[in-house]
């Protein structure tokens, strides 16, 4: 193999422009691959933190309760119980949090809009502690300075709120001012929580478009829930990549424990109320999901993604694929005597077609380990320059008002495999052609 | 026997505005009032009505609706059907038992919504344009007499029954003591918050022959929104018809036809 690989590198060395050429088209795709795969990943890592410190824990156990058959209020009674069971029953779990969901209308003196007011405890709240960063003055406020205002440690205070940045700059408020949060009851009466907004946020993207965070109290005040009442345990696992196990063990156990369990159907809370309203059943149904099945309306930005990505590079790929081979053709031809000669002293023609490979596959791994180290570089120097994205739209996409890049070493390892086994295929036609050759015409035709 | 109860309460109207107008009211008078209220805007048989609905919201266009109301007390059925906007029409609400449908005519679908639902949007509510059910819903106290311009008024709070279904579970209304119109209303939350003030400047009568007595129905809602300020709208009542409807009026079916 050592001598197939000395002759392959100084046949391409003798063509040292054309080799050239064609290392940089290669380098260049699978540049853009590394890249737009780095960007794919970032995009679904941000979703899994933005979900995960937002809307939803690895696993969660929530429920809908119903007086009526045609009533559907995510909440469930005996939220004390419940956790204690689920705290034995996942032991691999990191941390529990319990929330309560709720859909209201928000109203500054300007300005309202509706959000989700989530209900939390702050100080158990590690994650999301961990996963908001404080927005600057100037992030909602027209003039604003580069301060930090608000604590997030007051949101342990009664009626105070968190707010994103996009939706303090919506509703024109700042941190200090008094908002009204509206909903109908569980009896379906209007009511209204006056609260103080002591934090806000820099945006996640789509998700804190509508994630708002309250103290439990001020959702129990708002619905007129019971004390021992929430609306989802959210389960953060040391390994995320359990929280379909997790989910599926958890759902066989607390059946086992007496519970109601609903089938699992894996979307979000809020697209399930008409389906649970149309059901005849009453009481209170747990309802088991993992992260996914919550941000799955978003997956398909990152489907939409990948499919762009690969079409693109896939056109690319066959553009460079007929170059290769146009290449090839042309060293073959180049090279005819010289296969004549060694067919001549001894060379079989599968060595011939061997020698002609290796220069393919070896010209193919020249330039996407290139592209690969470059690509994964950028990504890399991208990712840590935490570009700020302008347009509101990409942030709403991106989930993040900021580039996000993340490149998978394994990733990396597939584009290049991938990318030096189709020039080495791409080069399989002059190749054959080359290995067939009668000694004597080949010789004839350098003559 | 329906006879009876509105010579009874026509009755106690006619008492009530009396000496009303000089003293205050006890619990039996406060009780008497809120359910002359109610049998003055009640008819027994069918209801059909002209509406005009504006609204004005801040950061947004105003809009202002056409639609025709269509009501049969008796059995509690309401009906709305959306004329205009054309963007609107052929959109329509429905009540069914305690069930309030909306149909969509973009989708063909109809949709389950509270009987709380914000009509069309605006800050009216299926309350404004159904019969009146004050005494049926709501237990009365007498605030005490107040002047609201020129009108001396009574002035009462009501509170919503535990099992009422009403979006405002407290509302203090001011009724004039000479007509015995409604000329005031404010609704809060259950946190006590004011929602929203409606004046109601017209009124109207019309012999009703099913009720064998005139019904008052409110000629002009206006509705200010207190905690959005700056919100409104405006409720317009015209071509009242309270001849009988169709048996099949108050149908999907029926409502889907004309939408199509």
């Amino acid at each position: 193999m050592g001598l197939y690989l000395t002759i392959a590198l100084r046949n391409l060395l003798q063509a040292r422009r054309r080799t050239g050429l064609l290392v940089t088209a290669l380098a260049a795709v699978t540049m853009l691959l590394v890249m737009l795969m780095a960007l794919s990943n970032g995009l679904t890592e941000t979703m899994i933190r933005s979900a995960t410190a937002i809307s939803s824990g690895h696993v969660n156990v929530a429920g809908f309760s119903k007086h009526k058959t045609t009533d559907a209020w995510p909440v469930l009674h005996g939220i004390s119980g419940l956790r204690k069971q689920v705290e034995q029953l996942v032991p691999e779990s990191e941390l529990l949090v319990v929330r309560e969901r709720a859909w209201a209308k928000i109203i500054s003196n300007q300005h309202s809009m509706y959000v989700s007011p989530t209900g939390v405890d702050i100080r158990e709240e590690a994650r999301l502690r961990e996963a908001v960063t404080m927005a600057r003055e100037g992030d909602y406020k027209e003039g604003g300075g580069d301060q930090v205002k608000g604590d997030l440690a007051k949101l342990s205070e009664p009626n105070t709120v968190m707010l994103f940045a996009s939706q303090a700059k919506r509703l024109e408020v700042e941190v200090g001012d008094d908002l009204t949060i509206t909903a109908p009851t569980g009896a379906g009466r209007t009511n209204t929580v006056d609260v103080t907004v002591v934090a806000i946020a820099k945006d996640f993207g789509f998700l804190s478009n509508w994630a708002a965070f309250v103290p439990h109290q001020t959702v129990k005040d708002l619905y007129e829930y019971g004390e021992d009442t929430g609306s989802v345990i959210q389960i953060y696992l040391k390994d995320p990549s359990q929280a379909e196990a997790v989910m599926a063990r958890l759902r066989q156990d607390l059946k086992a424990k007496g519970h109601e369990v609903m089938e699992h159907h894996p979307a979000p809370f809020f697209f399930k109320f008409e389906r649970v309203a149309g059901e005849d059943w009453t009481g209170q149904q747990l309802d088991l999901t993992i992260w996914s099945d919550e941000v799955s309306y978003l997956k398909w930005v990152v489907t939409a993604l990948d499919a762009i990505s690969y079409i693109l590079v896939g056109i690319l790929m066959i553009i460079i694929a007929l170059g290769i081979t146009d290449a090839m053709w042309i060293a073959v031809r180049e090279r005819t005597g010289e296969v004549g000669t060694v067919r001549a002293i001894g060379m079989t023609r599968r060595q011939v077609l061997t020698l002609f490979l290796v220069e393919a596959l070896l010209l193919g791994l020249m330039g996407t380990l290139l592209g690969g180290a470059v690509g994964s570089g950028v990504a890399v120097l991208l990712d840590q320059a935490q570009i700020h994205i302008a347009t509101e739209a990409v942030q709403a996409l991106l989930l993040s008002d900021v580039l996000n890049l993340s490149v998978t070493p394994s990733h990396v390892a597939g584009a290049v495999a991938v990318f030096t086994l189709l020039t080495g295929l791409s080069a399989l036609g002059p190749a054959v052609r080359a290995a067939r050759m009668q000694p004597v015409t080949a010789m004839h035709h350098a003559g | 026997m329906k006879t009876m109860t509105t010579l009874m309460l026509t009755l106690a109207a006619l008492l009530l505005a009396a000496p009303a107008t000089a003293a205050p009211l006890d619990e039996a008078g406060v009780k008497a009032l809120v359910k002359v209220i109610d049998d003055r805007q009640r008819n027994s048989g069918d209801y059909k009505a002209m509406v005009f609905l504006e609204r004005k919201e801040k950061d947004k266009n105003d809009l202002v609706y056409q639609l025709v109301v269509y009501r049969r007390d008796a059995d509690d059925k309401l009906m709305m059907l959306f004329l205009k906007p054309k963007a609107e029409a052929g959109r329509g609400y429905l009540r069914i038992d305690k069930n309030l449908f909306m149909y969509d005519p973009a989708t063909g679908k109809w949709d389950r919504r509270t009987e709380r639902e914000r009509i069309g949007g605006t800050d009216s509510r299926r309350a404004d344009y159904d019969e009146s059910r004050l005494a049926e819903d709501y237990k009365a106290k007498y605030v005490g007499e107040e002047k609201l311009g020129r009108f001396k008024v009574h002035h009462l709070k009501l509170v919503a029954k535990k099992k009422a279904d009403v979006a405002f579970p407290i509302q203090h209304i001011w009724v004039d003591q000479k007509t015995g119109n409604m000329l005031k209303s404010q609704e809060h939350a259950q946190s006590g918050k004011l929602m929203r003030s409606s004046y109601y400047p017209k009124w109207k009568k019309m012999y009703s022959e099913s009720k064998g007595a005139h019904i008052y129905f409110p000629k002009e809602i206006r509705i200010f929104d207190e905690v959005e300020k700056g919100n409104r709208s405006t409720i317009v009542i015209q071509k009242v018809d309270l001849s009988s409807l169709k048996a099949n009026l108050f149908t999907k079916a029926w409502l889907e036809s004309r939408s199509r």
